[in-house]
């Protein structure tokens, strides 16, 4: 089988799965289950062949799908080093997500639907990783949002997950905005939207990098990858079932955008650059606070998400995007670890979600206790994990690009092992403080499992010299320019230091502050004006809602009432009201007199005989 | 014979113009259909003077072309005038008018 | 002043007053008469204009069957005296009737006075017209040439006379059948 065959074999399978359940599957939980992880292993067989029957070139190969008179939208692929590895992760990840959700999603009325929808939601996925032009990873975009509004909108009967649903495609779809016009800007400027030939036309002429195009394009990476101010979605989003969550919202989906930006990297001009940098920065900064006001395990990881997106984007911001995708690809896994065994928790403790209402977990739980405490370490970068390699490589980055840049990320790890420790002394320790957590077990193999794996993952992932040769070129390639860089040393040695100094005062001052299963929040009765700012998460939700309900309702309703009354009524009704009165006028004709119509031929006679004459 | 081409085309058109009044004013429908004839013989008139001035047989042919469709027209005419009398009982124009004005 | 001018004068003196009693007439049988007469002037009209064979077919088709089959069908249907009026009454009608001929009668006169002459052609002997001018057949008198053309530059014209009769008198067959319980 050759690598196009297999790449499209590994593109198309889960298509068909999700084919497969719409039609047959949407009553029948446990085959609509196996149909969605088969493919998913078929999807992870398929990424292997491909990967070594590439040999480690790359594989392009497109059709055209569409053609307007001189306009062609084509369909293709383009699978080199870094599409490699993100299509593996991608596979890997999703498929233990897959077995994961075998044992989650268990006792739930609608799995066929899920897995369906998760299906679709690895085709388009698929789509993004595996494009070769813009229109081609737009399309896959809006796709990707769709599965994601299908999914985290899966528990239909609730309120929150049809809002949260409906908040996080409308505000994708803002990013996109930027993102189309970019597309269109880029056609017009270059003359074409595939990738490598517009990589081909600036380096044969770097006059015509745009900042425009480059801020375009970067729109939409701002709405998918939940950056400001587009970032409210990503915390409602968690009303989705938790194997959505670990999916969609931590290791793939949202690193889409950052996969995007690296696809794209040679158009950006240093301005830009360096905004992404700020906006990374900022969110990461900002999400590292707003996390200690949160009870929901979940909501927590959320704005972990959240934050560690800000570093992928300020590592890529400072001109590494190697760095930015090691980060991604190690964030991806301890990332999704923590998501399953927040969901393993949720689980077991029967849907509680509130950590005060947890605690004592680590016995009651053993396994997914350990493994969650491991993804913990490698999220704070204690030396030696996955998380350490790739947060170190950032920092240093930030180090050499940017003085105050580099503070705030420094401070930013500091947060991250604080209120992850929070979480996990709160959570696992002390005593069960509600009946679910008392009773809490373990969860079965389906679940533990791919807990393991991905626990192993965390903890060796970083280590880049064991990946096999065909992945990471380019993680490698930026990991070795950084080593180059003048006063490495220096700065490695002091990103060491100041490293460890985060995850030690992070996790034992949290320690010290929350204590073992703390029943309520310190902060919240100590200081509660702090917390409750905390909590308000500088009121973007507050702000957007009074925006749409007041400026853009006013807006809508005048909207409406134009194409209501006027459009409608005037236009559309007038035009018929005139013909209908020709038609009444003309009725008026018919009288069923002889005589009356002689008289009206006569007077059409005389208008002939005037014409003829030469009157008119 | 000093009579010109004119004074037969006042005669025609006299005479179109009499059926035309027979036309707007009787209210006998056989009337009116022997008005019509009248007009259809006016323009028989003309057309043969105009042939006899241009020296061609044309107009003749043309008008025996008319000699017969109207009469086979006044068949089917009366044909219909008669299928309309047993529906109506009345040949009166007024009465045939079926529509609510 | 030739004879057939005064001729003429007669004639369509004859045919005007009988056209113009046929309108006014309100009895309709009085009415068929006058168009008889009216159809007979004409025909001597035609034959002033040396169209003889139409003349004798004027007289044959249109004063001998049509008129007849008028006469026939208003005795058939024996409409009554009363009711044949004029519409005399409704005067918005009379108006715009007055108005429509006052109009015909201008244009005619028009034609006749003010320059829209039609100029008068020679008269020439009928005998020695060329063939062929004009565009069509020369004008003779005789019925022969009407056989001609009627077979060889009017063929078409003739052919579809024929089913234009043809279909003529299916249709008459079908308008007057009476449809009754047993006759379907």
């Amino acid at each position: 089988m050759t690598a196009t065959q297999s790449i499209l074999a590994a593109l198309l399978t889960p298509l068909l799965s999700a084919v497969l359940i719409a039609f047959f599957g949407r009553r029948r939980g446990v085959l609509s289950s196996i149909v969605s992880v088969v493919a998913a292993a078929g999807i992870v067989g398929f990424t292997l062949l491909a990967i070594r029957s590439a040999q480690n070139e790359t594989i392009t190969a497109s059709f055209e799908w569409l053609t307007f008179g001189d306009f062609t939208i084509h369909m293709g692929i383009l699978f080199d080093g870094v599409s490699a590895t993100m299509l593996s992760m991608v596979a890997f990840v999703g498929f233990l997500i897959h077995v994961f959700s075998l044992g989650y999603m268990a006792d739930d009325k609608a799995r066929g639907r899920f897995f369906g929808g998760l299906s679709i939601f690895m085709f388009s996925m698929l789509g993004i990783v595996l494009a070769d032009n813009l229109i081609m990873i737009f399309i896959f975009w809006e796709l990707v949002g769709f599965s994601s509004y299908m999914l985290i909108g899966h528990y239909l009967d609730t309120d929150e997950a049809a809002a949260a649903s409906k908040k996080a495609f409308i505000v994708n779809r803002i990013g996109d905005l930027g993102f189309l016009v970019g597309i269109v800007y880029a056609y017009w400027h270059f003359g074409t939207t595939n990738l490598s030939e517009m990589e081909g036309i600036i380096a044969g002429n770097s006059e015509l990098i745009s900042t425009t195009i480059a801020a375009l394009l970067m729109c939409g990476f701002i709405g998918k990858s939940a950056q400001f101010p587009l970032h409210v979605w990503l915390p409602d989003a968690m009303a989705g079932p938790t194997p959505v969550s670990a999916l969609i919202h931590a290791a793939t989906m949202v690193a889409a955008g950052v996969y995007f930006l690296i696809r794209i990297d040679y158009l950006f001009t240093p301005e830009v650059l360096s905004f992404i940098a700020v906006l990374g920065t900022s969110v990461a900064f900002y999400a590292g606070f707003c996390a200690y006001a949160q009870n929901d395990i979940k909501r927590v990881l959320a704005y972990s998400t959240l934050s560690q997106l800000g570093y992928m984007a300020a590592a890529f911001g400072f001109g590494y995007p190697g760095v930015a995708l090691f980060h991604l690809i190690t964030h991806a896994f301890f990332k999704a670890l923590l998501f399953l065994g927040a969901g393993s928790i949720i689980h077991g403790c029967h849907h509680e979600q509130n950590i005060f209402k947890m605690g004592g977990l680590f016995k009651k739980m053993p396994l997914t206790s350990l493994t969650f405490i491991l993804g913990t370490l490698a999220l704070c970068g204690v030396y030696g994990f996955s998380g350490f390699y790739s947060k170190d490589a950032i920092l240093i980055a930030a180090g050499f690009e940017s003085g105050p840049l580099f503070v705030l990320l420094v401070i930013g790890a500091f947060l991250t092992a604080g209120y992850m420790g929070r979480l996990v002394w709160i959570t696992f320790f002390g005593k069960s403080k509600s009946e679910a957590a008392a009773h809490a077990h373990e969860s079965g193999l389906a679940m533990t499992v791919p807990l393991i794996i991905l626990a192993v993952l965390s903890v060796v992932g970083g280590l880049t010299q064991f990946w096999p040769e065909q992945l990471g070129g380019l993680i490698r390639a930026d990991l070795d320019t950084l080593h180059h860089v003048e006063g490495y040393d220096a700065m490695h040695l002091k990103v060491i230091y100041l490293g460890t100094a985060a995850w030690v005062v992070g996790l034992l001052g949290a320690l010290f502050f929350y204590g073992f299963g703390a029943k309520e929040d310190r902060l919240e009765t100590k200081a509660g004006p702090i917390y409750g700012f905390l909590a308000g998460r500088l009121w973007f939700d507050e702000l957007y809602n009074f925006y749409v309900a007041n400026i853009q309702q006013r807006v809508a309703e005048l909207l409406g009432f134009i194409d209501l009354v006027i459009i409608k009524g005037l236009i559309v009704r007038g035009s018929a009201g005139v013909v209908g009165a020709f038609s009444i006028c003309a009725k008026a004709l018919h009288v069923g007199s002889i005589h009356n119509y002689v008289y009206w031929f006569l007077g059409g006679l005389v208008l002939f005989m005037a014409a003829a004459a030469g009157i008119f | 014979m000093s009579i010109g081409l004119n004074a037969f085309l006042t005669i025609a058109g006299l005479l179109f113009a009499i059926g035309f009044l027979g036309v707007i004013l009787r209210k006998n429908t056989l009337v009116i259909y022997m008005s019509l004839e009248l007009m259809l013989n006016a323009v028989n008139l003309a057309l043969v003077s105009f042939s006899r001035f241009n020296n061609s047989m044309d107009g003749n042919l043309f008008v025996f072309f008319i000699i017969t469709v109207a009469a086979a027209e006044v068949a089917l005419g009366l044909a219909i005038i008669v299928a309309l009398f047993r529906r109506r009982q009345s040949v009166m124009v007024d009465d045939l008018n079926a529509l609510s004005r | 002043m030739s004879v057939l001018d005064i001729l003429f004068y007669v004639f369509s003196a004859i045919t005007l007053i009988s056209a113009l009693l046929m309108v006014v007439n309100p009895n309709a049988v009085n009415a068929a008469m006058a168009m008889i007469v009216a159809f007979v002037g004409t025909a001597a009209l035609f034959v002033l204009l040396e169209a003889y064979f139409l003349a004798i077919l004027q007289i044959l088709v249109y004063a001998g069957a049509v008129m007849v089959l008028f006469l026939f069908i208003i005795m058939l249907l024996d409409v009554d005296r009363s009711e044949a009026e004029v519409a005399y009454k409704d005067k918005l009608a009379f108006a715009a009737a007055v108005i429509g001929f006052g109009l015909l009668v201008v244009l005619v006169a028009a034609a006749f006075l003010k320059g829209f002459y039609l100029p008068e052609p020679a008269v020439l002997p009928v005998a020695e017209l060329p063939t062929g001018q004009a565009g069509g057949f020369a004008f003779t008198t005789s019925a022969k040439s009407f056989g001609y053309s009627l077979f060889t530059k009017y063929m078409l014209p003739f052919q579809v006379t024929g089913f234009l009769l043809l279909s003529a008198m299916i249709g008459v067959i079908v308008v007057s059948k009476k449809y009754s319980e047993d006759t379907k």
